[in-house]
This record gives C-alpha cells, structure tokens and sequence, in this order.
C-alpha cells in the first residue's frame, strides 16, 4: 500500500520540477527581468550572490602560496602604480568617498581604502585577493587581470592594497606616481 | 522647416557629447604625467620616521631620486646664474 504512495510523491515532485524549470525558461525569454544596474537586488538575491562569491573563491584560493617577501618597498612601489592605474578608479583611494565607477556598478565595488570590521587572517585575505586580481569575478565589473598580468605583478598589487587603508592621501600620490624611472619596470 | 530634424539630429549628440565629458573629472586622465609630490617629504622630521617601516623605505626610495635630481637642477641653475653675472660685466665690456 506504500509503494503508490511513493510513487504518486514522486511524480508531484517530477512535475514540480518540470514546472520550475518551464517557469525559469518562461521568465529568461519574456525580458521581464530587469537587468539595469541602477535596478537594486532583492536582498535574497545580494545574500545568494555574496555567499556563493564568498565560498567559491574561498575553495578557490585554498592551496595558493603566499610569498613570504610580500611586505616589501619595492612590491609597495610597483603595486601601487598599478594599483592607482587599474583599480583606483573603482575601489578608490585615500581622501575619495566615490567615483563615477563605484556609484554605477551594482553590486557595488569594495571601498579598500577602509579597514574592514570583520578582518580576516593576513594570510588568507592575500590568497583570496591574489585570486580575484588574477581571475575576476564574473558578471560583476571585476576583470582578470592574469592574462596579461604575471604572477609576481599581482603579488606586488596584494601587497599594497595591505597597506593601502593607513595611507594619508600624501603617502598615496607619492607611492603610487608612476615616475619616468619606473617605465621600463614593466 | 525641412532642416530642422537634421539640426536636432546634429545638436542633440553634440549636448550629450559634451554632458558626458563635464561627468567625469579631468584631473584623472592627467594622472599619468604627475610626478611625486616629494615636497611633503622635505618638511618632515626624520627623526621621527621609522625607517624599518616598507611605506616609509618607499617614500624615501620615490623621493631620493626626485630630491636628488632638484637638488642638481638649482645647483645647477645657481651655478648658470652666477656664471651669467660673472659674464654680464665681460659682455658688457665687450660691447665697448
């Protein structure tokens, strides 16, 4: 007498999933969806996004190795001029509150310059940045920059962005000014 | 009355054109000829900077090269400087 029971669930739960689907593939082809930046998410929907970018670059980064000369003069010399030529305009830099970049985006871009309440490991907040420097994050403005950027280049932006919230906007502009002695670094 | 929608078609992209461009500010695109401002650096007091510090070992790095090279510039601005007022009263000299 159990079995028809059984099997009755499973067939409602087959055609839910039928149904599911169907109604997925409904929403994706009407165009209902907003897909406007200045659109915000649901709050359900930044929670999904952040856990899953959270766990996936966490798993990601775990087996990366952490070079032991990263704080360094020279790393904070290279890292910064990239730092202010490709990251600044998004993350900002000390004494800026907001581009035209960070308004835009959704989800909006991390403020590095700030020191964020739940710090994590030094060790492990490298690993997971040399992981998105290098490959991005999808649908997110964040870019890879690994194509065309080596390993040790991206050490070199880690580095930096360690020691980019205590910077006063006069430390920053110095580090970071690309001077003509430093063309030929790269 | 038929070139008015070509002058609406021709002003509008122009008006936006030049909206988009008052949005953003100039100075970042000029970032790329800036030089290190190493003046801030000259007024501080050494004694008090912690010279193990990787920031502060890379200030000074930056600006030993740009201290060193305005040094040399108004030695050598002085140095053309008196060697022209040592030369005004030769010139001069040689003009009689």
């Amino acid at each position: 007498m159990a079995a028809p029971g059984f099997l009755s669930c499973t067939k409602c739960l087959v055609l839910a999933l039928v149904f599911a689907i169907a109604a997925g593939g409904a929403l994706i082809y009407s165009g209902l969806y907003p897909v406007g930046a200045d659109d915000r998410h649901t709050p359900l929907t930044y929670w999904a996004l952040e856990t899953l970018r959270e766990r996936s670059v966490d798993r990601a980064s775990d087996e990366i190795e952490v070079p032991a000369d990263l704080d360094t003069s020279d790393r904070l010399l290279a890292g910064g001029a990239d730092y202010n030529d490709m990251c600044a305009g998004c993350h900002l830099k000390p004494g800026k509150a907001q581009s035209d970049f960070a308004l835009g985006l959704n989800p909006q871009p991390p403020n590095l310059t700030q020191q964020h309440q739940d710090e994590e490991a030094l060790e492990s907040q490298a690993r997971k940045r040399f992981w998105v420097i290098k490959h991005g994050i999808k649908a997110s403005g964040m870019p890879a920059w690994g194509p065309n950027h080596d390993d040790e280049r991206i050490w070199d932006m880690v580095a930096f962005l360690r020691r980019l919230p205590e910077l006063s906007p006069e430390q920053y502009q110095i580090l970071t000014t690309r001077g003509a002695d430093d063309a030929n670094h790269h | 009355m038929t070139h008015k929608p070509l002058l609406w078609l021709t002003t509008l992209p122009a008006l936006l054109l030049a909206l988009s461009v008052q949005a953003h500010e100039p100075s970042e695109h000029m970032e790329g000829d800036e030089k290190p401002n190493c003046s801030e650096m000259k007024e501080m007091d050494h004694s008090e900077m912690d010279m193990d510090d990787p920031v502060m070992q890379a200030m000074m790095k930056k600006c030993k090269h740009h201290m060193d090279k305005s040094d040399a510039d108004s030695k050598e601005s002085q140095h053309k400087h008196s060697e022209s007022d040592d030369d005004a009263p030769r010139k001069s000299n040689h003009d009689h």
